[in-house]
C-alpha cells in the first residue's frame, strides 16, 4: 500500500513538471501582452517596453523558465503581474471557497444521484426509470450558467430565500450555508444527472448477475439484496465517474462562481487569463493539477475499500 | 413575556437595518477583482472608480462634470501663472488631513506626489507630465510648478485623476509596496478592507476637509456577472449597479421601481480607422466611399438612442477644442459607388478587419459589416480574444481598426494619441494611430503649446478638418457611461459626467430614506 502511494506520487510529480513545463510555455507562445493590460490602452510603446524589462519578460525565454521552475521548487510562486499580490497568497485566500463548493456539490450530487439511479435499475422501463432518465438527461443538457441565473431568478428574486451576491462575509454558521446553497445546488445537480446514469448502467449489470438470482432464491427480502449485496458492487464504476468529473465540476465552478459571485479558482483564472497574468495562471495550473493528482490518488485508494479483492502492488 | 422580548428584539433588529441601509452604500461593479490600488497606477475603470471617492488634486472638476471648462480648487484655494504660462504658483489649504494616522498635508506631499506621477518607473502616466520642469515647495502651503513648454491643461493634469490625485508621502513611504493594496489619499473615503473577488470596503473619513460624508460605508462590490449585478440590483442588494452601453440594459433597469438611470459623460467613442497605407485604402476615394456607406444614424438607431450620440468630427462632442465644422460624409450608398469606381473599383473592394470578440463591439462593427456591404464594400472581420486583438493590431496588422475609447477631454489627447505621426503603430513612440494618419502633425504640434486660447482652439479645429478631409477614419458613434441607483440615493449634485467614469460620491451623498 505504502509502496502504491508512493509510486503514485512519484508519478504525480513527473506529471506536475510536465503540465507546469508546458502552461509555462502556452501561457507565453498566447497572442497579448501582460505589460499593456497594466499600464492601460494608452501606453506608448516605450512605456510597455520599459514595464516588460521590470517584469522580466525581456530576458529569453529558457532563463525565465529555469527561474520559474527554480521559485516553485522553493515555494516561491511570484507576485501577481497585475495586482502585485503574492500569488500563493491569493491562491490560497479563495481555495477554499471553490474547495467547499466542490465538497458541497459532490456530497449533493452522490446524496441524490446514487438512490435515484439504483431506484431507476430497479424499476427499469416503468415510469420512476423513464423520469429519472429523462431528469438525468436535462441536468446534463442544462449548461451550467442557465441554471444558475433561472435558479437565481426563481430562488432569490421571487421567492428570496436566497440572496443573490453569494458573498462568505460575517454571519454565522446559517447563514454561511445560505449563501452556498444555491451554487451547490446548481452544481450538484449537475453531479447528480451523471451519477444517475453511471449508478443506473452498473446496478442493472449487478442485478443480473448470477449471485443475485441465488439471493432471490435463498427469499432475501429484495432491499437487502439491492441495498447491501447489489450496491457496494455497482460502486466501483460509480467511483471513477466521480473522480473523472471532479475535474468537470471544477470547470463548472468557473461559471457557477460568477454568476453566483463567490470568491473562488474559478473567478481568479477568468481574470488572469483576461489579463494575461502569466505569475497567476502558473500557479493555478499548479493547483489545479495538484488537485487532479490528489483526487485520482484518493479513488485509486477508494477501490480498495469498496472492494477488499483489489490489492494495490 | 417571550413573546413581547421576541418582538422587541425583532423590532430592533429592523431598526438597525433601516439605519445601516441608510448610511452604508453597496455598489456593483463590472468586474473579477481590484487591481492594484495605487491612483498612480491604476489604469482600469473600476480601480479609477474606486480611487475617485479616497482622493483629492490640487484642483477639480465640480462633481458631476467631466470637462475642464469646470474646474476649481480642491486641495488649492487659489492659483496664478506666469504670462508665458510656464510658471504656476499653487496657495493649499491648511486643513487637509491624509487618511490615518500619516497626519495633515502639506507642500512637500505635493510636490512628492507630483514628481511621483512624472516618475516612470513608478507611474503609468509619466509621459503627460515630461513637459513639468521643476515642482517644488516654495513655502508650507505653496507649490510652484515650472514647464520647459507650454501644456494645452495644466489644470486638467491636476485633477484627481491619474497622476493629478495627490498621495500623503509618510503613507506611500512608510508602506512600501503594501501602498497598491491599501491607499491612503486625502478624499472623502478611506480605505477599510480588501475581500478577495469580493469588495472593498470604504469608510467615511471623519477628518475629510469639506466635511464629515453622510453616507458611512461603502461596499465595492465585485460582480463581473452583466445578469448576476442586474438581479443583485432588483433583489436590493446593492444600491447602485455599473450598466451595460446598451440600451435594452436601460429599458429593463429602468423597469426596477425605485430606480435612476444616469447617462454621462465622457461618451466612448467608436471610430473605424483606416489605414492609408494598405491598398485599396491608400486612395483617398475608397476611404471617402467607405464614410458614405456608414450611415451614423442607423447606428445611433442600432445602438440605441438613449445611450449613443452620432459622432461627427475625430474629436468627441464636450471635449475642449471640439469642432463641428468640419467635412462630413452624408450616408448615401449610390455616391460610395460612385467614388468606388472613380478609385477604379466599379466591381467593389474587400477590406480586411481583425476585431475583438467582445460582444458590444463585435455587434458595432458587424452592423458597420452590413452597411458596408450595400455599398459594394467587403469587409471580412478575422475575430479574435480581446488581448490578442489589442496586440495584434498594435503590430499593424489589421486594415480597417474598429477602436472605441473614452480620454481625458481635452482635444489634444484624441488627436495626439490617435492622429499624430509619432504614435503610428509599429513604431518605438506608437500610441493608437492605426490609420498612419500624418496630415494634421504640425497643428496638432503648434496647439499643444499655444498660449493663445483662440489660436489653440483654431489649430485643433484645423487639425480635425484635415483629418476629416483625408479620411483617416471615420467616427461613428459615442456610447454614454451608464449607471443606475436607487432614487432614494441622492448624490448631492446634478450628474452629467465624471472623468473616473464612476458616479462622484462625496460627503454630500445621502440616502433619503
Amino acid at each position: 500500500m505504502t509502496a502504491f502511494i508512493l509510486k503514485r506520487l512519484g508519478f504525480a510529480a513527473i506529471t506536475l513538471f510536465a503540465v507546469l513545463t508546458i502552461v509555462f510555455f502556452i501561457v507565453r507562445i498566447l497572442p497579448g501582452d501582460p505589460a499593456m493590460a497594466i499600464l492601460g490602452d494608452q501606453a506608448s510603446e516605450a512605456a510597455l517596453k520599459a514595464l516588460r524589462v521590470r517584469l522580466g519578460l525581456d530576458v529569453p525565454l529558457y532563463q525565465q523558465y529555469v527561474e520559474f521552475l527554480g521559485g516553485v521548487l522553493v515555494g516561491d510562486w511570484g507576485v501577481s503581474m497585475v495586482s502585485g499580490r503574492p500569488v500563493i497568497t491569493e491562491i490560497l485566500k479563495v481555495l477554499p471557497a471553490t474547495l467547499e463548493l466542490t465538497v458541497a456539490s459532490l456530497i449533493l450530487g452522490a446524496v441524490v444521484g446514487i438512490p435515484i439511479g439504483v431506484w431507476s435499475a430497479v424499476r427499469r422501463n416503468k415510469l420512476p426509470d423513464y423520469v429519472a432518465r429523462i431528469g438525468s438527461l436535462l441536468g446534463l443538457s442544462f449548461p451550467a450558467f442557465v441554471s444558475a441565473v433561472l435558479l437565481l431568478m426563481f430562488f432569490s428574486i421571487q421567492l428570496r430565500w436566497f440572496p443573490v451576491i453569494s458573498s462568505s462575509q460575517g454571519g454565522g454558521l446559517g447563514e454561511h450555508l445560505r449563501n452556498l446553497a444555491l451554487p451547490a445546488i446548481n452544481l450538484g445537480l449537475i453531479m447528480a444527472a451523471y451519477i444517475t446514469r453511471v449508478a443506473r448502467s452498473a446496478m442493472l449489470e449487478v442485478l443480473n448477475q448470477d449471485y443475485v438470482r441465488t439471493a432471490k432464491a435463498k427469499g432475501l427480502a429484495f432491499a437487502v439484496i439491492v441495498w447491501r449485496h447489489c450496491l457496494r458492487n455497482a460502486m466501483i464504476p460509480v467511483v471513477t465517474v466521480v473522480g473523472l468529473y471532479l475535474g468537470i465540476l471544477i470547470g463548472n465552478s468557473v461559471l457557477t462562481e460568477i454568476v453566483f459571485n463567490r470568491p473562488g479558482l474559478g473567478k481568479l483564472i477568468v481574470g488572469a487569463l483576461n489579463q494575461r497574468d502569466y505569475t497567476m495562471l502558473q500557479g493555478m495550473m499548479v493547483i489545479y493539477t495538484l488537485i487532479v493528482v490528489l483526487v485520482n490518488l484518493i479513488t485509486d485508494l477508494t477501490y480498495g475499500l469498496i472492494d477488499p479483492r483489489i490489492k494495490y502492488s | 413575556m417571550k413573546l413581547k422580548i421576541g418582538v422587541a428584539v425583532a423590532a430592533m433588529l429592523a431598526a438597525g437595518n433601516a439605519l445601516a441601509a441608510g448610511t452604508t452604500l453597496n455598489v456593483g461593479m463590472g468586474s473579477a477583482d481590484a487591481g492594484k490600488l495605487d491612483p498612480h497606477v491604476a489604469t482600469t475603470t473600476p480601480d479609477k472608480g474606486l480611487l475617485y471617492w479616497m482622493f483629492n488634486g490640487l484642483v477639480r472638476i465640480k462633481p458631476g462634470e467631466a470637462s475642464p471648462a469646470f474646474i476649481e480648487p480642491d486641495i488649492a484655494k487659489s492659483w496664478t501663472s506666469s504670462e508665458d504660462g510656464l510658471t504656476w504658483t499653487f496657495e493649499l489649504r491648511d486643513d487637509v488631513e491624509c487618511h490615518g494616522d500619516y497626519g495633515k498635508l502639506d507642500a512637500e506631499d505635493v510636490v512628492y506626489s507630483l514628481k511621483r506621477s512624472a516618475n516612470p518607473d513608478i507611474s503609468a502616466f509619466a509621459k503627460d507630465y515630461s513637459a513639468i520642469e521643476s515642482i517644488e515647495a516654495t513655502g508650507p502651503s505653496q507649490v510652484t510648478i515650472k514647464l520647459s513648454e507650454n501644456v494645452p491643461s495644466l489644470l486638467g493634469l491636476l485633477v484627481p485623476y491619474h497622476g493629478g490625485n495627490i498621495v500623503c508621502k509618510d503613507a506611500v513611504e512608510a508602506l512600501g509596496e503594501e501602498y497598491q493594496r491599501e491607499p491612503i489619499g486625502t478624499g472623502p473615503f478611506m480605505f477599510a478592507e480588501y475581500q478577495p473577488q469580493q469588495y472593498v470596503k470604504l469608510v467615511a473619513n471623519p477628518e475629510y476637509f469639506r466635511g464629515e460624508p453622510k453616507i458611512k460605508e461603502i461596499y465595492y462590490r465585485y460582480i463581473p456577472s452583466d445578469a448576476s449585478r442586474d438581479l443583485a440590483f432588483q433583489a436590493g442588494e446593492i444600491d447602485m449597479i455599473y450598466g451595460k452601453q446598451e440600451q435594452s440594459w436601460v429599458e429593463r433597469i429602468s423597469e426596477v421601481p425605485g430606480t435612476k438611470v444616469v447617462v454621462m459623460k465622457p461618451g466612448e467613442m467608436s471610430v473605424i480607422h483606416l489605414n492609408m497605407t494598405m491598398p485599396p485604402l491608400d486612395n483617398v476615394l475608397v476611404r471617402k466611399a467607405v464614410a458614405h456607406a456608414i450611415s451614423r444614424d442607423a447606428m445611433v438607431q442600432f445602438k440605441g438612442p438613449d445611450v449613443t450620440l452620432a459622432a461627427i468630427s475625430p474629436v468627441p462632442e464636450g471635449h475642449l477644442g471640439y469642432t463641428a465644422d468640419v467635412p462630413t460624409y452624408d450616408y448615401d450608398v449610390a455616391k460610395a459607388k460612385e467614388l468606388l469606381a472613380e478609385a477604379g473599383y466599379p466591381d467593389g473592394v474587400t477590406i480586411k478587419a481583425i476585431h475583438t470578440t467582445l460582444p458590444g463591439m463585435l455587434t458595432t462593427m458587424e452592423a458597420i459589416q452590413a452597411l458596408l456591404r450595400e455599398a459594394g464594400i467587403n469587409m471580412e472581420i478575422e475575430t479574435v480574444e480581446h488581448a490578442t486583438f489589442h496586440e495584434q493590431i498594435r503590430k499593424d496588422m489589421s486594415q480597417v481598426v474598429h477602436y472605441a475609447a473614452a480620454r481625458f477631454p481635452v482635444a489634444d489627447v484624441y488627436l495626439t494619441q490617435f492622429f499624430h505621426s509619432d504614435s503610428i503603430v509599429g513604431t518605438d513612440t506608437a500610441i493608437t494611430n492605426f490609420s498612419h494618419c500624418a496630415v494634421a502633425d504640425d497643428e496638432i504640434a503648434k496647439a499643444r503649446t499655444e498660449t493663445d486660447e483662440t489660436k489653440q482652439l483654431e489649430l485643433w479645429a484645423t487639425a480635425q478638418q484635415k483629418i476629416m478631409e483625408e479620411v483617416c477614419a471615420v467616427p461613428v458613434v459615442q456610447s454614454m457611461q451608464l449607471w443606475a441607483w436607487k432614487d432614494t440615493l441622492d448624490l448631492g449634485v446634478e450628474v452629467n459626467g465624471s472623468l473616473n467614469l464612476s458616479p462622484p460620491v462625496t460627503e454630500a451623498a445621502s440616502f433619503s430614506e
